[in-house]
């Protein structure tokens, strides 16, 4: 979907079950993105609940949101919010107390389309659910990530969200967030193969579980900033393969399957 | 029908005559999700059970539904509640009974459905019914503040709300409380707290917490990898007894039913299986 016309990649985060790392995935690509030259909009689709401006750590600085904009109570720009780390990394929060039914399907795919026009990515993350939000979400997007655990009610609601994109021609790929290696070795936890396999689609990124994110989160700093995190790495890494570049899974990103692999190579 | 009939739910609460033959419907959210509403709707629901108590679990997650894979039953689920709101067949057709336990009953969401084929009312009559049959009525709410929440909340008397110790779950939990009838007295349980991690100023404390929230707090639910096990198995971990989540939600069941009436430690019980092996191999749980 790349190069349509120099206007932006316009992509959603999205998962179907909430609490699988929506938001922190939109924050970490969205700004290793960022870190790579690349104009980025982060937008936070989640009205009512609104979370992103938490995890970038730009709660304080919010004047106006996305649901005033789209009722044109105030410009596009007066509404972004420049992340004071990154110089072109913009984010448009969410209202807190509307309801998604305040923005219509139109409306969204008019406001992001307006937002490709200066940017190179703009990054939608989508509330929890299929409601009308999720449609919301879905509406300004060309292409989707999918953001999964392993777990079998993280896939089954994964699953009903592909079969949505699919119906709307939205192509996708899979970010499979918080694996545990060891458990999927002890044959405890699935593994990316299981997942890529249930619910089709390329695998972007595998990330594994960490106990820091939290409170990365809860400081509103973005892990990617701290170039020596073991995720920095992995979240760069997704950051490439969005621009197109073919880099290889690696053992760290999925330890199951390349050490069983390697174990059988050194074993022959 | 015959099966239920046989047997009257017992009063809980004296002195309300109205009441006495209603069992309390109780809605499990949160407003964030992942936080761990459906694990603690089949949990707790598992232990009242375990208590003798007569429980049925409503998956209200219309088109998202999982409370029957945690339980196990997913292959038994054959009519949903859209079903019986729908009048296309009676609640005794849908009702799933547990595995383990004969007290305890599912009523499984549609999958193929959308939230707002629900109708509030009818929503509510159906809950009303349940309450006419169980003690506890759960229903597992789903993620979000829009009309699922809204369907969810509608038949409840009393609320739990389930919260993680992050900033944007805390967030999400007291928009929630907002939006909960006025009158309603909710009660919190915070979940995946990790103590070593709390008291290494890297994760927030349940006091944390409950000073932005606070409410009744009715129990704290420690971090154990063998929850996620437990939930793709289908097995609630309320029914281990060597596990230290198995044991924090026995004891919310016990308070529930009025049996606990002790003060809720903040720093959960003591360490499980998984946190003991963790701490051999360098402390990671």
């Amino acid at each position: 979907m790349s190069g349509q016309g120099g206007g932006a990649r316009r992509i959603v985060i999205t998962s179907g079950k909430g609490g699988v790392g929506k938001t922190t995935t939109t924050a970490n690509v969205g700004a290793a993105l960022a870190m790579r030259g690349h104009k980025v909009v982060l937008v936070d689709t989640d009205i009512g609940l609104r979370n992103l401006d938490l995890v970038m750590g730009v709660e304080k600085r919010i004047v106006f949101d996305l649901v005033e904009v789209v009722e044109g109570r105030c410009q596009l720009r007066q509404a972004l919010i420049r992340d004071k780390r990154f110089e072109s990394l913009q984010m448009l929060p969410a209202a807190q107390t509307r309801e998604k039914t305040a923005v219509s399907e139109e409306q969204m795919d008019k406001l992001i389309g307006d937002l490709a026009k200066t940017a190179d990515f703009v990054l939608i993350d989508c509330p929890a659910g299929i409601e009308h939000g999720f449609r919301n979400a879905i509406a300004g997007a060309r292409e989707a990530i999918v953001v999964t655990t392993p777990e079998v009610s993280a896939i089954r609601d994964a699953d009903r969200v592909v079969g949505k994109l699919r119906d709307r021609g939205t192509p996708f790929q899979l970010i499979v967030n918080r694996i545990r290696p060891e458990m999927v070795k002890s044959g405890e936890m699935m593994s990316v193969e299981d997942v890529s396999e249930i619910l089709g689609g390329v695998i972007l990124g595998v990330i594994p579980e960490d106990e820091e994110v939290i409170d990365t989160t809860n400081r509103g700093e973005p892990l990617v900033l701290d170039e020596a995190h073991r995720l920095a790495a992995i979240y760069g890494k997704i950051a490439r393969r969005l621009e197109g570049e073919v880099v290889p899974l690696t053992d760290l990103e999925a330890p199951s399957f390349f050490s069983r692999l390697f174990a059988l190579w050194k074993a022959g | 029908m015959r099966a239920f009939e046989t047997t009257p739910v017992e009063s809980t609460t004296e002195g309300q005559a109205a009441a006495a033959t209603l069992g309390r419907a109780i809605v499990i959210t949160s407003g964030k999700g992942g936080v761990g509403k459906t694990t603690t709707t089949a949990n707790v629901g598992t232990a009242l059970a375990a208590l003798g108590k007569r429980v049925v679990l409503v998956d209200a997650d219309v088109g998202l539904r999982n409370l029957d894979i945690v339980l196990g039953l997913e292959n038994r689920v054959r009519y949903h509640l859209l079903d019986v709101i729908e009048g296309n067949v009676g609640l005794d057709d849908a009702l799933v009974r547990d595995k383990r336990s004969e007290n305890l009953y599912l009523l499984a969401a549609a999958q193929a459905r959308e939230k707002e084929d629900v109708d509030t009312a009818e929503m509510m009559n159906l809950m009303e019914q349940l309450r006419e049959r169980f003690e506890y009525v759960l229903i597992d709410c789903p993620a979000g503040i829009e009309t699922g929440f809204r369907n969810a909340i509608a038949g409840a008397q009393h609320a739990i709300i389930v919260c993680t110790p992050e900033v944007s779950a805390v967030r999400d939990a007291d928009r929630v409380v907002g939006l909960l009838p006025n009158g309603w007295s909710p009660e919190l349980i915070v979940n995946r707290l990790r103590p070593a991690l709390v008291k290494k100023g890297k994760m927030l404390s349940v006091e944390d917490v409950n000073a932005i929230l606070r409410l009744p707090l009715l129990g704290v639910i420690p971090d154990e990898p063998g929850v996620i096990v437990s939930t793709n198995k289908g097995e609630p971990i309320a029914l281990d007894e060597n596990s230290a989540i198995g044991a924090a939600f026995r004891a919310i069941a016990g308070r529930i039913v009025g049996e606990d009436r002790g003060e809720v430690s903040t720093t959960t019980p003591e360490p499980g299986f998984f946190t003991k092996l963790g701490a051999l191999f360098g402390g990671r749980a």
